[in-house]
Protein backbone atom coordinates (compact mmCIF):
# COMPACT_ATOMS: atom_id res chain seq x y z
CA UNK A 1 0.00 0.00 0.00
CA UNK A 2 2.88 2.33 0.78
CA UNK A 3 4.46 1.57 -2.59
CA UNK A 4 1.21 2.45 -4.27
CA UNK A 5 1.11 5.69 -2.28
CA UNK A 6 4.69 6.48 -3.38
CA UNK A 7 3.89 5.94 -7.03
CA UNK A 8 0.78 8.07 -6.63
CA UNK A 9 2.83 10.88 -5.12
CA UNK A 10 5.33 10.58 -7.97
CA UNK A 11 2.57 10.65 -10.55
CA UNK A 12 0.74 13.63 -9.05
CA UNK A 13 3.30 16.33 -8.14
CA UNK A 14 0.95 18.51 -6.02
CA UNK A 15 0.74 15.63 -3.51
CA UNK A 16 4.46 15.92 -2.75
CA UNK A 17 3.78 18.38 0.05
CA UNK A 18 1.46 15.98 1.87
CA UNK A 19 3.06 13.56 4.35
CA UNK A 20 3.33 10.07 2.88
CA UNK A 21 1.41 8.43 5.71
CA UNK A 22 -1.62 10.65 4.99
CA UNK A 23 -1.68 9.57 1.38
CA UNK A 24 -1.28 5.94 2.43
CA UNK A 25 -4.08 6.25 4.95
CA UNK A 26 -6.37 7.88 2.38
CA UNK A 27 -5.58 5.14 -0.11
CA UNK A 28 -6.38 2.53 2.50
CA UNK A 29 -9.75 4.15 3.20
CA UNK A 30 -10.52 4.30 -0.51
CA UNK A 31 -9.59 0.65 -1.02
CA UNK A 32 -11.62 -0.38 2.01
CA UNK A 33 -14.58 1.59 0.67
CA UNK A 34 -14.28 -0.05 -2.73
CA UNK A 35 -14.16 -3.51 -1.19
CA UNK A 36 -17.04 -2.68 1.13
CA UNK A 37 -19.12 -1.51 -1.81
CA UNK A 38 -18.26 -4.68 -3.68
CA UNK A 39 -19.09 -6.84 -0.67
CA UNK A 40 -22.40 -5.11 -0.03
CA UNK A 41 -23.39 -5.28 -3.67
CA UNK A 42 -22.50 -8.94 -3.81
CA UNK A 43 -24.44 -9.61 -0.66
CA UNK A 44 -27.48 -7.76 -1.96
CA UNK A 45 -27.48 -9.32 -5.40
CA UNK A 46 -26.51 -12.65 -3.88
CA UNK A 47 -29.65 -12.69 -1.77
CA UNK A 48 -31.76 -12.08 -4.85
CA UNK A 49 -29.95 -14.75 -6.86
CA UNK A 50 -30.28 -17.16 -3.95
CA UNK A 51 -34.02 -16.72 -3.93
CA UNK A 52 -34.25 -16.95 -7.70
CA UNK A 53 -32.21 -20.16 -7.71
CA UNK A 54 -34.37 -21.52 -4.92
CA UNK A 55 -37.43 -20.68 -6.99
CA UNK A 56 -36.07 -22.39 -10.08
CA UNK A 57 -35.02 -25.50 -8.22
CA UNK A 58 -38.30 -25.78 -6.35
CA UNK A 59 -40.33 -25.24 -9.55
CA UNK A 60 -41.46 -21.81 -8.43
CA UNK A 61 -40.79 -18.37 -9.85
CA UNK A 62 -39.18 -16.54 -6.96
CA UNK A 63 -39.39 -12.81 -6.32
CA UNK A 64 -40.78 -11.05 -9.39
CA UNK A 65 -42.71 -8.04 -8.16
CA UNK A 66 -40.16 -5.34 -7.38
CA UNK A 67 -38.76 -3.95 -10.58
CA UNK A 68 -38.61 -5.83 -13.88
CA UNK A 69 -38.58 -9.54 -13.11
CA UNK A 70 -37.90 -8.79 -9.45
CA UNK A 71 -34.38 -7.42 -9.95
CA UNK A 72 -34.86 -4.67 -7.41
CA UNK A 73 -36.04 -7.02 -4.68
CA UNK A 74 -32.75 -6.73 -2.82
CA UNK A 75 -33.07 -2.94 -2.73
CA UNK A 76 -36.51 -3.28 -1.21
CA UNK A 77 -35.19 -5.80 1.32
CA UNK A 78 -32.31 -3.54 2.22
CA UNK A 79 -34.52 -0.50 2.69
CA UNK A 80 -36.89 -2.57 4.79
CA UNK A 81 -34.09 -3.85 7.00
CA UNK A 82 -32.69 -0.37 7.54
CA UNK A 83 -36.05 1.17 8.33
CA UNK A 84 -37.23 -1.50 10.75
CA UNK A 85 -37.19 -0.87 14.45
CA UNK A 86 -34.06 -2.04 16.21
CA UNK A 87 -35.45 -4.06 19.10
CA UNK A 88 -33.38 -5.14 22.08
CA UNK A 89 -35.09 -7.70 24.31
CA UNK A 90 -35.82 -6.52 27.84
CA UNK A 91 -33.59 -9.03 29.61
CA UNK A 92 -30.84 -9.14 27.02
CA UNK A 93 -27.25 -8.40 27.84
CA UNK A 94 -27.37 -5.06 26.08
CA UNK A 95 -23.66 -4.51 25.48
CA UNK A 96 -22.97 -7.97 24.10
CA UNK A 97 -26.23 -7.93 22.18
CA UNK A 98 -25.17 -4.76 20.39
CA UNK A 99 -21.62 -5.99 19.88
CA UNK A 100 -22.37 -9.41 18.40
CA UNK A 101 -23.42 -8.39 14.86
CA UNK A 102 -20.26 -6.35 14.44
CA UNK A 103 -18.09 -9.32 15.34
CA UNK A 104 -19.88 -11.44 12.79
CA UNK A 105 -19.77 -8.82 10.07
CA UNK A 106 -16.17 -7.81 10.70
CA UNK A 107 -15.14 -11.46 10.75
CA UNK A 108 -16.56 -12.05 7.32
CA UNK A 109 -15.62 -8.67 5.83
CA UNK A 110 -12.01 -8.67 7.03
CA UNK A 111 -11.38 -11.80 5.00
CA UNK A 112 -12.00 -9.78 1.83
CA UNK A 113 -8.66 -8.08 2.45
CA UNK A 114 -6.61 -10.97 1.11
CA UNK A 115 -8.91 -12.11 -1.68
CA UNK A 116 -6.82 -12.01 -4.88
CA UNK A 117 -9.23 -10.35 -7.29
CA UNK A 118 -6.72 -9.93 -10.09
CA UNK A 119 -3.09 -9.71 -11.11
CA UNK A 120 -2.54 -6.66 -8.97
CA UNK A 121 -5.96 -6.37 -7.39
CA UNK A 122 -5.57 -7.35 -3.79
CA UNK A 123 -6.05 -5.10 -0.81
CA UNK A 124 -3.11 -6.57 1.05
CA UNK A 125 -0.99 -9.43 -0.24
CA UNK A 126 -0.20 -10.79 3.20
CA UNK A 127 2.46 -13.48 3.25
CA UNK A 128 0.24 -15.40 5.67
CA UNK A 129 -2.88 -15.00 3.51
CA UNK A 130 -4.62 -18.32 4.11
CA UNK A 131 -3.69 -18.35 7.75
CA UNK A 132 -5.12 -14.85 8.08
CA UNK A 133 -8.42 -15.89 6.50
CA UNK A 134 -8.72 -18.86 8.83
CA UNK A 135 -7.94 -16.72 11.83
CA UNK A 136 -10.11 -13.77 11.05
CA UNK A 137 -13.18 -15.79 10.06
CA UNK A 138 -13.02 -17.34 13.53
CA UNK A 139 -14.34 -14.04 14.80
CA UNK A 140 -17.66 -15.14 13.35
CA UNK A 141 -17.91 -17.89 15.98
CA UNK A 142 -17.36 -15.37 18.74
CA UNK A 143 -20.05 -13.12 17.31
CA UNK A 144 -22.54 -15.93 16.90
CA UNK A 145 -21.89 -17.24 20.39
CA UNK A 146 -22.28 -13.73 21.80
CA UNK A 147 -25.51 -13.25 19.88
CA UNK A 148 -26.88 -16.54 21.15
CA UNK A 149 -25.89 -15.85 24.74
CA UNK A 150 -26.87 -12.21 25.01
CA UNK A 151 -30.33 -12.64 23.48
CA UNK A 152 -31.52 -14.42 26.64
CA UNK A 153 -33.56 -16.76 24.51
CA UNK A 154 -33.27 -20.51 24.59
CA UNK A 155 -33.44 -20.93 20.84
CA UNK A 156 -30.82 -18.29 20.31
CA UNK A 157 -28.60 -19.93 22.89
CA UNK A 158 -29.05 -23.36 21.33
CA UNK A 159 -28.20 -21.90 17.95
CA UNK A 160 -25.14 -20.17 19.32
CA UNK A 161 -23.87 -23.33 21.02
CA UNK A 162 -24.45 -25.36 17.90
CA UNK A 163 -22.64 -22.77 15.81
CA UNK A 164 -19.68 -22.76 18.13
CA UNK A 165 -19.28 -26.54 18.15
CA UNK A 166 -19.87 -26.76 14.42
CA UNK A 167 -17.52 -24.02 13.31
CA UNK A 168 -14.76 -25.10 15.65
CA UNK A 169 -15.08 -28.69 14.44
CA UNK A 170 -15.12 -27.85 10.77
CA UNK A 171 -12.27 -25.40 10.92
CA UNK A 172 -9.89 -28.35 11.13
CA UNK A 173 -10.90 -30.06 7.87
CA UNK A 174 -11.09 -26.66 6.15
CA UNK A 175 -7.55 -25.83 7.12
CA UNK A 176 -6.28 -29.30 6.36
CA UNK A 177 -7.94 -29.33 2.96
CA UNK A 178 -6.34 -25.99 2.04
CA UNK A 179 -2.83 -27.03 2.99
CA UNK A 180 -2.19 -29.05 -0.23
CA UNK A 181 -2.46 -25.79 -2.18
CA UNK A 182 -0.01 -24.20 0.23
CA UNK A 183 2.36 -27.15 -0.17
CA UNK A 184 2.30 -26.94 -3.95
CA UNK A 185 2.85 -23.20 -4.04
CA UNK A 186 5.30 -23.22 -1.16
CA UNK A 187 3.69 -20.08 0.21
CA UNK A 188 0.78 -19.01 2.36
CA UNK A 189 0.21 -15.90 0.29
CA UNK A 190 -2.90 -16.24 -1.86
CA UNK A 191 -1.24 -14.37 -4.75
CA UNK A 192 1.65 -16.85 -4.76
CA UNK A 193 -0.80 -19.75 -4.67
CA UNK A 194 -2.69 -18.34 -7.64
CA UNK A 195 0.53 -17.68 -9.58
CA UNK A 196 1.67 -21.26 -8.97
CA UNK A 197 -1.34 -22.46 -10.96
CA UNK A 198 -0.62 -20.37 -14.05
CA UNK A 199 1.52 -21.35 -16.96
CA UNK A 200 0.86 -22.89 -20.31
CA UNK A 201 -1.12 -25.88 -19.06
CA UNK A 202 -4.38 -23.98 -19.08
CA UNK A 203 -7.00 -25.37 -16.78
CA UNK A 204 -4.78 -28.41 -16.18
CA UNK A 205 -2.41 -26.16 -14.33
CA UNK A 206 -5.07 -25.76 -11.64
CA UNK A 207 -4.47 -27.40 -8.33
CA UNK A 208 -7.61 -29.54 -8.64
CA UNK A 209 -5.98 -31.46 -11.47
CA UNK A 210 -2.52 -31.47 -9.95
CA UNK A 211 -2.87 -34.98 -8.57
CA UNK A 212 -5.67 -37.24 -7.29
CA UNK A 213 -5.22 -36.08 -3.73
CA UNK A 214 -5.71 -32.41 -4.53
CA UNK A 215 -8.77 -33.37 -6.54
CA UNK A 216 -10.33 -34.91 -3.45
CA UNK A 217 -8.99 -32.09 -1.37
CA UNK A 218 -11.07 -29.63 -3.35
CA UNK A 219 -14.29 -31.47 -2.60
CA UNK A 220 -13.36 -31.98 1.02
CA UNK A 221 -12.63 -28.28 1.34
CA UNK A 222 -15.88 -27.36 -0.32
CA UNK A 223 -17.92 -29.63 1.94
CA UNK A 224 -16.21 -28.51 5.12
CA UNK A 225 -16.36 -24.85 4.15
CA UNK A 226 -20.05 -25.18 3.45
CA UNK A 227 -20.40 -26.37 7.03
CA UNK A 228 -18.13 -23.69 8.42
CA UNK A 229 -20.26 -20.95 6.91
CA UNK A 230 -23.52 -22.52 8.13
CA UNK A 231 -24.79 -23.20 4.64
CA UNK A 232 -27.91 -25.26 4.38
CA UNK A 233 -27.06 -28.90 4.67
CA UNK A 234 -25.24 -27.79 7.80
CA UNK A 235 -27.35 -24.82 8.86
CA UNK A 236 -28.06 -26.18 12.32
CA UNK A 237 -27.29 -22.88 14.07
CA UNK A 238 -30.13 -21.27 12.14
CA UNK A 239 -32.42 -24.20 11.54
CA UNK A 240 -35.59 -22.24 10.85
CA UNK A 241 -37.81 -25.24 11.40
CA UNK A 242 -36.54 -26.13 14.84
CA UNK A 243 -34.79 -23.09 16.32
CA UNK A 244 -37.00 -20.50 14.59
CA UNK A 245 -33.93 -18.70 13.32
CA UNK A 246 -31.25 -19.76 15.75
CA UNK A 247 -28.79 -17.26 17.11
CA UNK A 248 -30.37 -14.29 15.39
CA UNK A 249 -34.02 -14.76 16.47
CA UNK A 250 -34.05 -11.69 18.65
CA UNK A 251 -32.35 -9.42 16.15
CA UNK A 252 -34.22 -7.02 13.94
CA UNK A 253 -33.55 -4.11 11.68
CA UNK A 254 -30.01 -3.20 10.79
CA UNK A 255 -28.46 -5.60 13.29
CA UNK A 256 -30.19 -8.52 11.66
CA UNK A 257 -29.06 -7.04 8.37
CA UNK A 258 -25.45 -7.34 9.48
CA UNK A 259 -25.87 -11.04 10.22
CA UNK A 260 -27.52 -11.46 6.88
CA UNK A 261 -24.74 -9.66 5.03
CA UNK A 262 -22.10 -11.64 6.88
CA UNK A 263 -23.72 -14.88 5.76
CA UNK A 264 -23.41 -13.90 2.11
CA UNK A 265 -19.96 -12.47 2.69
CA UNK A 266 -18.87 -15.83 4.06
CA UNK A 267 -20.33 -17.50 1.03
CA UNK A 268 -18.21 -15.35 -1.24
CA UNK A 269 -15.09 -15.90 0.87
CA UNK A 270 -15.52 -19.66 0.61
CA UNK A 271 -16.04 -19.46 -3.13
CA UNK A 272 -13.09 -17.10 -3.52
CA UNK A 273 -10.78 -19.34 -1.52
CA UNK A 274 -11.87 -22.40 -3.47
CA UNK A 275 -11.21 -20.47 -6.68
CA UNK A 276 -7.83 -19.15 -5.56
CA UNK A 277 -6.55 -22.37 -4.05
CA UNK A 278 -7.90 -24.98 -6.43
CA UNK A 279 -9.41 -23.44 -9.55
CA UNK A 280 -6.55 -21.31 -10.74
CA UNK A 281 -7.68 -18.00 -9.24
CA UNK A 282 -7.48 -15.15 -11.73
CA UNK A 283 -5.36 -17.10 -14.20
CA UNK A 284 -6.77 -16.87 -17.69
CA UNK A 285 -6.26 -20.23 -19.43
CA UNK A 286 -3.43 -20.28 -21.99
CA UNK A 287 -2.76 -16.62 -21.47
CA UNK A 288 -0.57 -14.46 -19.31
CA UNK A 289 -2.76 -11.73 -17.91
CA UNK A 290 0.28 -10.21 -16.24
CA UNK A 291 1.88 -9.43 -19.60
CA UNK A 292 -0.98 -7.19 -20.69
CA UNK A 293 -1.05 -3.47 -19.88
CA UNK A 294 -1.87 -2.94 -16.20
CA UNK A 295 -5.49 -1.93 -16.67
CA UNK A 296 -6.49 -4.60 -19.19
CA UNK A 297 -4.61 -7.35 -17.43
CA UNK A 298 -6.32 -6.53 -14.19
CA UNK A 299 -9.76 -6.21 -15.74
CA UNK A 300 -9.40 -9.51 -17.56
CA UNK A 301 -8.12 -11.35 -14.52
CA UNK A 302 -10.78 -9.73 -12.34
CA UNK A 303 -13.45 -10.92 -14.75
CA UNK A 304 -12.07 -14.45 -14.80
CA UNK A 305 -11.77 -14.57 -11.03
CA UNK A 306 -15.29 -13.27 -10.44
CA UNK A 307 -16.73 -15.65 -13.02
CA UNK A 308 -15.13 -18.61 -11.26
CA UNK A 309 -16.08 -17.38 -7.79
CA UNK A 310 -19.68 -16.69 -8.77
CA UNK A 311 -19.93 -20.09 -10.39
CA UNK A 312 -18.81 -21.58 -7.09
CA UNK A 313 -21.40 -19.48 -5.26
CA UNK A 314 -24.04 -20.85 -7.59
CA UNK A 315 -22.90 -24.39 -6.83
CA UNK A 316 -23.17 -23.61 -3.13
CA UNK A 317 -26.73 -22.41 -3.65
CA UNK A 318 -27.47 -25.49 -5.68
CA UNK A 319 -26.24 -27.71 -2.84
CA UNK A 320 -28.13 -25.57 -0.41
CA UNK A 321 -31.47 -26.18 -2.08
CA UNK A 322 -30.84 -29.86 -2.65
CA UNK A 323 -29.76 -31.44 0.60
CA UNK A 324 -31.79 -31.69 3.80
CA UNK A 325 -30.36 -30.56 7.10
CA UNK A 326 -28.23 -32.95 9.13
CA UNK A 327 -28.87 -33.87 12.73
CA UNK A 328 -26.39 -32.58 15.32
CA UNK A 329 -24.88 -35.99 15.93
CA UNK A 330 -24.64 -36.64 12.19
CA UNK A 331 -22.91 -33.32 11.76
CA UNK A 332 -20.31 -34.10 14.39
CA UNK A 333 -19.89 -37.63 13.09
CA UNK A 334 -19.29 -36.29 9.62
CA UNK A 335 -16.68 -33.82 10.86
CA UNK A 336 -14.70 -36.05 13.19
CA UNK A 337 -15.13 -39.48 11.68
CA UNK A 338 -15.07 -38.63 8.02
CA UNK A 339 -13.79 -35.20 7.06
CA UNK A 340 -10.94 -34.92 9.56
CA UNK A 341 -9.41 -38.36 8.85
CA UNK A 342 -9.91 -37.98 5.11
CA UNK A 343 -8.26 -34.57 4.99
CA UNK A 344 -5.33 -35.93 6.98
CA UNK A 345 -4.97 -38.85 4.59
CA UNK A 346 -5.16 -36.39 1.71
CA UNK A 347 -2.55 -34.14 3.23
CA UNK A 348 -0.25 -37.13 3.69
CA UNK A 349 -0.90 -38.20 0.12
CA UNK A 350 -0.14 -34.77 -1.32
CA UNK A 351 3.03 -34.49 0.75
CA UNK A 352 4.22 -37.91 -0.43
CA UNK A 353 3.36 -37.07 -4.01
CA UNK A 354 5.32 -33.85 -3.90
CA UNK A 355 8.22 -35.65 -2.29
CA UNK A 356 8.26 -38.54 -4.76
CA UNK A 357 7.58 -36.62 -7.97
CA UNK A 358 9.51 -33.51 -6.96
CA UNK A 359 6.51 -31.22 -6.97
CA UNK A 360 5.26 -32.17 -10.41
CA UNK A 361 1.59 -32.82 -11.03
CA UNK A 362 0.10 -35.35 -13.43
CA UNK A 363 -0.62 -32.81 -16.19
CA UNK A 364 2.91 -31.45 -15.81
CA UNK A 365 4.39 -34.91 -16.21
CA UNK A 366 2.25 -35.63 -19.27
CA UNK A 367 3.30 -32.30 -20.76
CA UNK A 368 6.98 -33.01 -20.13
CA UNK A 369 6.56 -36.36 -21.96
CA UNK A 370 5.83 -34.40 -25.10
CA UNK A 371 8.62 -31.96 -24.42
CA UNK B 1 -17.83 -50.12 12.14
CA UNK B 2 -15.49 -51.94 9.84
CA UNK B 3 -13.45 -50.29 7.16
CA UNK B 4 -15.73 -51.66 4.48
CA UNK B 5 -18.83 -50.12 6.06
CA UNK B 6 -16.91 -46.88 6.53
CA UNK B 7 -15.96 -46.67 2.87
CA UNK B 8 -19.46 -47.73 1.86
CA UNK B 9 -20.83 -44.81 3.87
CA UNK B 10 -18.58 -42.40 2.01
CA UNK B 11 -19.51 -43.80 -1.38
CA UNK B 12 -23.19 -43.74 -0.51
CA UNK B 13 -22.97 -40.14 0.65
CA UNK B 14 -21.31 -39.06 -2.57
CA UNK B 15 -23.65 -41.04 -4.80
CA UNK B 16 -26.87 -39.92 -3.14
CA UNK B 17 -25.73 -36.31 -3.08
CA UNK B 18 -24.92 -36.47 -6.76
CA UNK B 19 -28.28 -38.04 -7.46
CA UNK B 20 -30.12 -35.34 -5.57
CA UNK B 21 -28.15 -32.60 -7.23
CA UNK B 22 -28.93 -34.02 -10.64
CA UNK B 23 -32.63 -33.86 -9.88
CA UNK B 24 -32.51 -30.30 -8.58
CA UNK B 25 -30.37 -29.26 -11.53
CA UNK B 26 -32.99 -30.59 -13.90
CA UNK B 27 -35.68 -28.58 -12.15
CA UNK B 28 -33.42 -25.55 -11.97
CA UNK B 29 -32.61 -25.55 -15.66
CA UNK B 30 -36.03 -26.40 -17.05
CA UNK B 31 -38.21 -23.30 -16.83
CA UNK B 32 -41.32 -25.22 -17.86
CA UNK B 33 -41.50 -27.00 -14.54
CA UNK B 34 -42.79 -23.92 -12.77
CA UNK B 35 -46.08 -24.58 -11.05
CA UNK B 36 -46.60 -21.14 -9.55
CA UNK B 37 -49.85 -19.42 -10.39
CA UNK B 38 -49.55 -15.65 -10.16
CA UNK B 39 -52.73 -15.46 -8.14
CA UNK B 40 -54.44 -12.15 -8.65
CA UNK B 41 -53.68 -12.28 -12.37
CA UNK B 42 -54.07 -16.02 -12.90
CA UNK B 43 -56.46 -18.37 -11.18
CA UNK B 44 -57.24 -22.02 -11.03
CA UNK B 45 -60.19 -23.09 -13.09
CA UNK B 46 -63.03 -23.66 -10.65
CA UNK B 47 -64.28 -27.28 -10.68
CA UNK B 48 -67.87 -27.91 -11.66
CA UNK B 49 -69.23 -28.79 -8.22
CA UNK B 50 -67.07 -26.32 -6.34
CA UNK B 51 -68.61 -25.30 -3.02
CA UNK B 52 -67.93 -21.59 -2.80
CA UNK B 53 -69.92 -18.88 -1.11
CA UNK B 54 -73.63 -19.53 -0.72
CA UNK B 55 -76.16 -17.57 -2.68
CA UNK B 56 -79.87 -17.57 -2.10
CA UNK B 57 -82.20 -16.55 -4.86
CA UNK B 58 -84.78 -14.85 -2.68
CA UNK B 59 -87.34 -14.74 -5.47
CA UNK B 60 -87.73 -18.51 -5.43
CA UNK B 61 -87.06 -19.02 -1.75
CA UNK B 62 -90.15 -20.19 0.08
CA UNK B 63 -88.81 -19.46 3.56
CA UNK B 64 -89.31 -23.09 4.45
CA UNK B 65 -86.60 -22.91 7.14
CA UNK B 66 -85.02 -26.22 6.05
CA UNK B 67 -81.59 -24.70 5.51
CA UNK B 68 -81.66 -23.07 8.93
CA UNK B 69 -82.57 -26.34 10.58
CA UNK B 70 -79.99 -28.42 8.75
CA UNK B 71 -77.03 -26.07 9.13
CA UNK B 72 -74.59 -27.75 11.56
CA UNK B 73 -72.90 -24.49 12.50
CA UNK B 74 -76.00 -22.29 12.58
CA UNK B 75 -74.68 -19.78 10.13
CA UNK B 76 -77.99 -19.17 8.35
CA UNK B 77 -80.65 -17.04 9.97
CA UNK B 78 -84.01 -16.31 8.47
CA UNK B 79 -87.08 -14.31 9.43
CA UNK B 80 -90.42 -14.58 7.70
CA UNK B 81 -94.04 -13.65 8.11
CA UNK B 82 -97.13 -15.02 6.49
CA UNK B 83 -98.21 -12.67 3.76
CA UNK B 84 -101.65 -11.67 2.54
CA UNK B 85 -101.74 -14.47 -0.06
CA UNK B 86 -101.08 -17.13 2.60
CA UNK B 87 -97.47 -17.65 1.37
CA UNK B 88 -94.50 -16.97 3.66
CA UNK B 89 -92.74 -13.69 3.02
CA UNK B 90 -89.02 -13.40 3.75
CA UNK B 91 -88.14 -10.49 5.98
CA UNK B 92 -84.45 -11.21 6.25
CA UNK B 93 -82.10 -13.93 5.03
CA UNK B 94 -78.55 -13.72 6.39
CA UNK B 95 -75.62 -16.13 6.01
CA UNK B 96 -72.63 -15.67 8.23
CA UNK B 97 -70.08 -16.72 5.63
CA UNK B 98 -67.29 -16.40 8.15
CA UNK B 99 -68.84 -19.21 10.11
CA UNK B 100 -69.97 -21.35 7.19
CA UNK B 101 -67.98 -24.54 6.71
CA UNK B 102 -69.14 -25.18 3.16
CA UNK B 103 -70.57 -28.61 3.93
CA UNK B 104 -73.34 -28.12 1.38
CA UNK B 105 -76.11 -29.63 3.51
CA UNK B 106 -78.31 -26.55 3.14
CA UNK B 107 -78.02 -26.71 -0.63
CA UNK B 108 -78.93 -30.37 -0.69
CA UNK B 109 -81.93 -29.87 1.49
CA UNK B 110 -83.35 -26.84 -0.30
CA UNK B 111 -86.66 -28.01 -1.87
CA UNK B 112 -86.87 -25.30 -4.52
CA UNK B 113 -83.12 -25.11 -5.32
CA UNK B 114 -82.99 -21.46 -4.52
CA UNK B 115 -79.93 -21.84 -2.25
CA UNK B 116 -76.80 -22.62 -4.22
CA UNK B 117 -73.03 -22.62 -3.95
CA UNK B 118 -71.38 -20.08 -6.18
CA UNK B 119 -67.77 -20.24 -7.34
CA UNK B 120 -66.81 -17.27 -5.22
CA UNK B 121 -64.06 -17.73 -2.66
CA UNK B 122 -62.46 -14.33 -2.26
CA UNK B 123 -63.45 -12.23 0.69
CA UNK B 124 -61.53 -10.31 3.26
CA UNK B 125 -62.69 -7.87 5.84
CA UNK B 126 -61.32 -6.15 8.89
CA UNK B 127 -64.54 -6.67 10.77
CA UNK B 128 -66.32 -9.97 11.35
CA UNK B 129 -69.68 -8.26 10.89
CA UNK B 130 -68.82 -7.70 7.25
CA UNK B 131 -68.68 -11.44 6.77
CA UNK B 132 -72.46 -11.71 7.11
CA UNK B 133 -74.12 -11.80 3.73
CA UNK B 134 -77.50 -10.06 3.65
CA UNK B 135 -79.68 -11.27 0.82
CA UNK B 136 -82.52 -8.86 1.49
CA UNK B 137 -81.53 -5.27 1.31
CA UNK B 138 -84.74 -3.91 2.82
CA UNK B 139 -85.05 -3.62 6.55
CA UNK B 140 -86.85 -6.56 8.15
CA UNK B 141 -89.06 -4.33 10.30
CA UNK B 142 -90.24 -2.42 7.22
CA UNK B 143 -91.17 -5.60 5.41
CA UNK B 144 -93.04 -6.81 8.47
CA UNK B 145 -94.93 -3.56 8.74
CA UNK B 146 -95.81 -3.61 5.06
CA UNK B 147 -97.00 -7.19 5.16
CA UNK B 148 -99.00 -6.45 8.29
CA UNK B 149 -100.64 -3.54 6.50
CA UNK B 150 -101.53 -5.73 3.53
CA UNK B 151 -102.90 -8.35 5.83
CA UNK B 152 -104.92 -5.82 7.73
CA UNK B 153 -106.32 -4.44 4.49
CA UNK B 154 -107.28 -7.89 3.36
CA UNK B 155 -108.87 -8.61 6.71
CA UNK B 156 -110.81 -5.36 6.55
CA UNK B 157 -112.02 -6.26 3.08
CA UNK B 158 -113.10 -9.62 4.37
CA UNK B 159 -114.90 -8.06 7.27
CA UNK B 160 -116.70 -5.70 4.91
CA UNK B 161 -117.70 -8.58 2.74
CA UNK B 162 -118.93 -10.41 5.78
CA UNK B 163 -120.93 -7.41 6.90
CA UNK B 164 -122.44 -7.06 3.46
CA UNK B 165 -123.36 -10.69 3.50
CA UNK B 166 -124.98 -10.31 6.87
CA UNK B 167 -126.95 -7.35 5.68
CA UNK B 168 -128.20 -9.15 2.59
CA UNK B 169 -129.03 -12.13 4.79
CA UNK B 170 -131.00 -9.97 7.14
CA UNK B 171 -132.97 -8.56 4.22
CA UNK B 172 -133.78 -11.85 2.63
CA UNK B 173 -134.16 -13.76 5.86
CA UNK B 174 -133.68 -17.26 4.58
CA UNK B 175 -134.06 -19.57 7.53
CA UNK B 176 -131.47 -22.30 6.79
CA UNK B 177 -128.57 -19.85 6.17
CA UNK B 178 -128.68 -18.48 9.68
CA UNK B 179 -126.10 -20.76 11.13
CA UNK B 180 -123.49 -20.28 8.44
CA UNK B 181 -123.76 -16.51 8.61
CA UNK B 182 -123.12 -16.60 12.28
CA UNK B 183 -120.01 -18.67 11.69
CA UNK B 184 -118.61 -16.35 9.05
CA UNK B 185 -118.98 -13.29 11.22
CA UNK B 186 -117.08 -15.03 13.99
CA UNK B 187 -114.24 -15.91 11.64
CA UNK B 188 -113.94 -12.36 10.33
CA UNK B 189 -113.83 -10.96 13.82
CA UNK B 190 -111.05 -13.37 14.79
CA UNK B 191 -109.02 -12.39 11.74
CA UNK B 192 -109.35 -8.71 12.50
CA UNK B 193 -108.22 -9.18 16.05
CA UNK B 194 -105.19 -11.12 15.01
CA UNK B 195 -104.09 -8.59 12.41
CA UNK B 196 -104.37 -5.78 14.89
CA UNK B 197 -102.39 -7.73 17.46
CA UNK B 198 -99.01 -8.26 15.82
CA UNK B 199 -98.92 -7.19 12.26
CA UNK B 200 -100.10 -10.65 11.55
CA UNK B 201 -98.50 -13.91 12.38
CA UNK B 202 -101.23 -15.55 10.46
CA UNK B 203 -102.86 -12.85 8.40
CA UNK B 204 -103.16 -14.70 5.17
CA UNK B 205 -105.19 -17.44 6.71
CA UNK B 206 -107.62 -14.96 8.14
CA UNK B 207 -107.94 -13.14 4.91
CA UNK B 208 -108.41 -16.29 2.92
CA UNK B 209 -111.01 -17.63 5.30
CA UNK B 210 -113.10 -14.55 5.35
CA UNK B 211 -113.78 -14.22 1.59
CA UNK B 212 -114.62 -17.87 1.45
CA UNK B 213 -117.10 -17.51 4.22
CA UNK B 214 -118.80 -14.63 2.50
CA UNK B 215 -119.81 -16.39 -0.73
CA UNK B 216 -121.01 -19.28 1.34
CA UNK B 217 -123.42 -17.01 3.11
CA UNK B 218 -124.69 -15.51 -0.09
CA UNK B 219 -126.05 -18.76 -1.30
Amino acid sequence: MEALALSLVNAVPPLAGVPLWTVTLLLMVVVAAVILVFALTFEGVGSLVLRKVAGDIQARIGPNRVGPNGILQFVADGVKLVLKEDIIPANADRLLFKLAPYFVFVGSFAAFVVVPFGVGLIAADLNIGIYYVMAVTSLVVVGILLAGWSSNNKWALLGGMRAASQIVSYEIPVGMALIPAVLIAGSLSLQDIVRSQGGLLGIFGWNVFHNPFTFFSFFLYFTAAQAETNQTPFDLPEAESELVSGYNVEYSGIRFGLFFLAEFGDMFIVAALATACFLGGWNVPFFHAATLPWIWGNLLSLGVFLAKAFAMVLVMMWVRWTLPRLRVDQLMRMAWKFLVPLTFVNLLGVSLWLLVFRGKGIPGMIASLFG
Amino acid sequence: MGLKAYLNDIVEAVVTTAKGMRITARYGVDPKEEVTLQYPEERWEIPKDYRGFLHNDIKTCTACNMCVKTCPVDCISLESVRGADKKMVLCSYDINIGRCMYCGLCVEVCPVNSLKHTSGYEMASADRGEMILHFIAEDAAEIKARVARQVAEAAAKAAEAAKAAEASKAAEVPKPADLSADLSSVAAKAAKEEAAKAGGDDPKAAKAEAPKAAPEKKE
